[in-house]
């Protein structure tokens, strides 16, 4: 299943939302792009995982991927 | 007297942490002594389509005790830092308050909690900084966008209520049980609580999880705890559930 859409700006968009912890650890561990963000900045137990991912920027229901 | 200092949009997605430059001019202030910095904190701010934030909107700040005769200095060496070390790209602000010399506290805090709901202009947050008496608000690159930011740093920071510290706490190692006198006496906690405001008891336990955060509650630095389900021991909450703080 293809987890990203495009948004209204072009910006490649997860579709999961912000609480899929299991996909997002699952997309991040097999991304090659994938960076730690800075601590303060950190939301998944995962460390590996989209949403602690320097390059994912938050949108209100979700986030958008820089590398995508 | 005591300072706010507030920053925002240090940083590029390739580079830099408004974080990191908060915890920089925390050393400047620090190693040329001129007073002392207590924590740094993390404040969200609106997430919307129209606010050109680099990745999650956020705004830093700390207090500090100085002497006065340093303000003047620590506003401009302050300002030529965030020139000097912010990303490419960024848009940096710098909002400095004295505290007892803020006309109308309420109209900052407000402000504050605004920035969190609606889109905010640099016009705006200028004119309320005049109007109630901030001491300092400037942009140091790109935009400036960051002022709006950083004003709010000010307020939210203000408000005793809004805010995660920066950095983990280091107790035992995770999946321990350590008692709340134990974590109070490691500081720097000033309380352990539970997400529905119960305030545990010095004799009472928490398992340890893996990653130790605590937040801006009541004016104190807290540590938040919870019950699983059908369980009666207390564990420290999960990132996930700090999220909102």
């Amino acid at each position: 299943m293809d987890w990203w859409i495009k948004n209204e700006k072009g910006q490649v968009q997860f579709m999961g939302g912000k609480q899929d912890w299991l996909q997002v650890a699952s997309i991040a561990s097999n991304c090659p792009d994938f960076a730690p963000d800075y601590e303060e900045e950190l939301l998944a137990e995962e460390e590996i995982s989209c949403y602690n991912c320097r390059f994912r920027r938050w949108t209100e229901g979700s986030f958008t991927c820089s590398k995508r | 007297m005591r300072i706010y200092v507030a920053i925002d949009d240090t940083d590029s997605i390739e580079e830099g942490s408004t974080g990191e430059s908060a915890n920089r001019i925390i050393r400047m202030i620090e190693k040329r002594q001129w007073g002392n910095c207590q924590g740094l904190t993390r404040h969200q701010l609106l997430l919307h389509p129209d606010i050109p934030y680099t990745s999650h909107n956020s705004a830093m700040c700390f207090t500090a005790d100085i002497e006065a005769d340093y303000l003047d200095l620590l506003i401009k060496e302050a300002g030529e830092f965030l020139e000097l070390d912010s990303a490419p790209g960024s848009d940096p602000g710098l909002c400095i308050a004295v505290e007892g010399h803020i006309q109308d506290e309420r109209k900052l805090i407000n402000y504050g909690y605004e920035a969190k709901k609606r889109v905010i202009t640099k016009e705006e947050a200028y004119q309320l900084a005049r109007e109630i008496g901030v001491v300092h608000l400037s942009e140091h690159g790109g935009t400036g966008i960051g002022v709006i930011g950083a004003l709010a740093g000010v307020g939210l920071r203000l408000t005793n209520n809004d805010g995660r510290f920066q950095g983990k706490l280091v107790l035992k190692a995770p999946g321990s049980t350590i008692t709340v006198t134990e974590i109070l006496s490691s500081g720097p906690t000033e309380i352990v609580q539970s997400l529905d405001s119960y305030a545990l008891g010095e004799e009472e336990e928490v398992r340890l999880g893996d990653k130790l955060k605590t937040v801006l509650l009541n004016g104190k630095r807290t540590l938040l705890v919870y019950q699983q389900e059908g369980s009666t021991k207390w564990e420290t909450c999960t990132r996930a559930q700090l999220e909102k703080y």
